[in-house]
């Protein structure tokens, strides 16, 4: 008899069973497009036997649990590249910024102003006693200064952006190891109980790439399933169930940065000294941003810089040499700048000559109104060598920032595109592991349906059975 | 390989994203006709470019130097050609008046007259002004450099034009070379003159160098007569000290006539002589600049072109180029759409109902 309690009771746990893995069908297919999931199956075993004298007979199956289908090396890969990835981002991004600065292909840029400065001067040595030509040489003269302002406003504009984009990028990566601490805790609650958790881990894998895309950062699993992440050198940002908040904030000038830019800070515990940690950040999405604000940003202001001021010492050297056109001695056509440091803002025309053009000067010798020597030693300047210690004119130096900045922005273009690619393959072979194929479902619906079938069948079958049994009386 | 649908998805939407923006980037290119519109296209060609577009507006410029300094020189040419035509007609009157024969103290007197015209016109030649600039005073091109009496008040400033990166053209003839030969040496009309500086360096060096010289002969008792303002070195000059001063010359004819002296005619003749190669000289040397500057217009004209081809080369789209490229990169995105299409209808799904 109890035998054929046992045929009831396979069926009965059968039926569960394809119930249980229809319903993860089911949530595979709600999943479908939920990012970093992983497709879960129920695990089955069979049941185990009921010996009966010599035979063992088998009792049907038996659900251990659902887990997920996934490898934890190409997780680990994903957000390598990832990492990689989002450096080569916001590189990117920041880089088509400040190429659209120095886009002299569709805008009007230094390199025209510089032309139309020095061409003023010639035009002013045909005739030095002009006074209309002295007011055009003026205005060339500030369409130049203003050109120069341009150049590092909108420079330092985008560094200011990239500021407001690193205080964005801390607060999300806070958001996120936020929501990290909270899976760990989970996580480990779930699987004290020897079940798996698989949509935490999946969440939690999703949470790490995206701060490893932001970031720079090592993590490792502890023995019960929770990760520690550190950022930078050994800022511990989850141990756990708790984590640390990094600080953006603006900081003083330093080697390699500018007054007021922001800085990223760590405190290792709440009283604690915030620790700059700038520089630790490599890379990710925020080490792009600081690299090209620090490095590259700095770096091309600091040309424009020495530019500025170069070009303004030999205007002003030769200018102070003649005489106006009163027949007093020259004064500096531009202000004079005391030092290199923030010399393409500062860049302007000398307040006097600006309110009167007729302090211009273009001779050598007092009373000579047709003398134009100085104006062609101006003239001359823009073909001799006055930038690099005397290896370039100031055209060549402009001309290669603007080279050099259309090589960096074309490289970190095809550097991003082939990232993009190597991440959208690894991305292909996660998807190819753990992604959801309708077909796949829609084969294990029909099959566990069926199975689900068949069993509702064999206990039918056992009801008739026990019928049978039931029904047999002496005729 | 496990096609996981996300997969199949994703791979639809990145081929069509790459298709779409590789159409876009051809697009741009057709419609801008420009291969390069940003410095990354091709940096080296954007800054080629940059420099070529340097060169060419220098060159421009230089274009409009060269065709002032031409319009100044034509001017100074007509100028000194009705000199010329003065002087000859002061000589042809002087001929008339050597002998005895054909001049009396009356005809003489009346001559006389005439002379004292063209002295008067001559003064007013090396007055002329081309715009608001005397184009004999040198440096002071605001001021008459002469006075009724034919005394120079300019300078000896030679302008000079930069007509190409390296070279610089003198523009102007100073009227006391020109009228009064002073700085004429035995190969014409030739400049000692300073190289145009191209530094301040140079010209510190050389207004030293003019101090020095300047202080040597206000020191010297040699040339007490050269004024201050004409402190260039002048070489051997032609026979006499100086060349002619026209004026003097003129002035003297005139005296002459008045006096009724024949011998003195006779002496104003050969420097009539004097004065016209003078001029004839200046005339040559005005017209070996005009040639200067018509053989550069031409380089620089050629240039220009090559100039305008090399930018073209580099920054310009080839037109077919981009059609025929638009045509491939159009049949593939229809590909794409289409297979796209067929890729994600087929689902098991369609059959099992």
């Amino acid at each position: 008899m109890s035998r054929i309690w046992s045929m009831m009771d396979v069926g009965k746990r059968s039926m569960m069973n394809s119930q249980t893995a229809l319903q993860t069908v089911s949530h595979n297919i709600a999943n479908k497009d939920t990012e970093g999931y992983s497709r879960q199956r129920v695990d089955l075993q069979t049941a185990v036997p009921t010996g009966m004298g010599k035979r063992r007979v088998g009792n049907g199956a038996w659900a251990t649990g659902v887990s997920r289908t996934n490898n934890p090396f190409i997780e680990k890969q994903l957000e390598n590249e990832g990492n990689e990835l989002g450096t080569k981002q916001a590189t990117a991004e920041a880089m088509v910024r400040v190429e659209q600065v120095y886009n002299e292909q569709q805008n009007k840029g230094l390199n025209k102003f510089i032309g139309e400065f020095f061409n003023s001067f010639r035009e002013l040595s045909n005739s030095p006693e002009s006074v209309a030509i002295r007011s055009m040489v003026k205005e060339s003269g500030e369409f130049l200064a203003k050109d120069f302002k341009r150049v590092n406003s909108q420079l330092t504009k985008i560094q200011e952006e990239i500021d407001f984009q690193v205080g964005v990028h801390v607060q999300e990566i806070n958001e996120i190891t936020a929501e990290i601490a909270e899976l760990n805790e989970k996580i480990q609650n779930v699987e004290m109980h020897a079940r798996e958790a698989n949509d935490e881990r999946d969440r939690r894998d999703v949470l790490i790439k995206k701060l490893g895309s932001t970031i720079n950062i090592n993590y490792a699993e502890g023995d019960s399933g929770e990760v520690t992440i550190t950022a930078g050198n050994n800022a511990i940002l989850v141990s756990g169930g708790s984590k640390r908040d990094l600080i953006a904030s603006r900081a003083p000038e330093r080697a390699g940065k500018r007054e007021g830019n922001v800085d990223v800070y760590y405190k290792s515990t709440d009283r604690g000294t915030p620790l700059n940690m700038t520089r630790q950040i490599k890379d990710g999405k925020l080490g792009g941003l600081l690299e090209t604000r620090d490095n590259y940003i700095n770096g091309v202001l600091d040309q424009m810089d020495e530019l500025a001021f170069n070009l303004s010492n030999q205007v002003n050297r030769a200018h102070t040499q003649g005489f106006d056109s009163y027949s007093r001695k020259g004064e500096a056509f531009f202000s004079p700048l005391a030092q290199k440091a923030g010399a393409s803002a500062m860049l302007e025309i000398n307040e006097n000559i600006r309110l009167d053009s007729g302090k211009i000067v273009a001779g050598a010798a007092p009373n000579a109104p047709g003398d134009n020597r100085i104006a062609n030693i101006i003239s001359t300047m823009q073909y001799d060598q006055h930038m690099n210690n005397g290896q370039h004119t100031f055209d060549d130096f402009y001309n290669n920032v603007v080279g050099s900045v259309g090589v960096k922005t074309a490289r970190i273009n095809s550097e991003l595109a082939s990232q993009k690619d190597i991440v959208d393959q690894l991305g292909k072979i996660r998807e190819s592991i753990s992604g959801v194929s309708l077909d796949e479902e829609t084969a294990k619906m029909i099959e566990y349906q069926k199975s689900y079938d068949a069993s509702a069948r064999l206990i039918r079958t056992v009801d008739e059975m026990m019928d049978t049994v039931l029904n047999l009386k002496p005729m | 390989m496990r096609v996981a649908d996300k997969m199949a998805f994703d791979q639809v939407t990145a081929n069509l994203g790459r298709n779409r923006s590789e159409m876009s980037e051809l697009q741009n290119q057709a419609a801008t006709q420009k291969r390069v519109t940003k410095p990354s296209d091709d940096p080296v060609a954007s800054s080629r470019v940059l420099f070529g577009r340097t060169e060419q507006r220098s060159n421009d410029q230089f274009v409009k130097n060269l065709n002032y300094a031409k319009s100044f020189l034509d001017f100074t040419e007509q100028s000194l050609a009705e000199l010329t035509e003065v002087v000859a007609r002061a000589k042809e009157l002087a001929l008339g008046q050597a002998s005895d024969g054909s001049s009396n103290a009356q005809t003489k007197a009346a001559i006389a007259a005439e002379i004292t015209q063209l002295h008067d016109q001559a003064i007013q030649i090396g007055n002329r002004r081309l715009g608001e600039r005397f184009i004999f005073g040198g440096y002071k091109t605001t001021t008459k450099p002469f006075d009724p009496d034919g005394n120079y008040s300019g300078d000896a400033g030679e302008m000079k034009i930069h007509i190409d990166k390296e070279t610089f053209l003198s523009m102007n003839l100073p009227g006391n070379i020109v009228f009064q030969g002073q700085g004429l040496t035995d190969k014409g009309i030739h400049f000692k003159s300073e190289k145009q500086a191209t530094s301040v360096d140079e010209l510190q060096a050389q207004q030293q160098e003019q101090a020095e010289k300047q202080e040597a002969q206000q020191r010297g008792p040699a040339s007490l007569k050269t004024a201050p303002a004409l402190a260039r070195e002048v070489g051997t000059l032609k026979t006499k000290d100086d060349g002619a001063n026209v004026f003097g010359v003129l002035k003297k004819l005139e005296i002459s006539l008045r006096a009724n002296d024949k011998h003195g005619v006779q002496e104003s003749i050969d420097r009539l002589d004097d004065a016209m190669n003078q001029v004839i000289l200046a005339r040559t040397s005005l017209g070996s600049r005009v040639m200067t500057i018509d053989s550069t217009l031409d380089s620089l004209a050629t240039m220009g072109v090559d100039n305008k081809s090399n930018i073209s080369a580099l920054e310009d789209a080839d037109v077919f180029q981009v059609v025929s490229d638009m045509n491939k990169t159009e049949s593939t995105l229809q590909a794409t759409l289409q297979t796209s299409g067929k890729l994600m209808q087929q689902s098991l799904l369609d059959f099992v109902r």
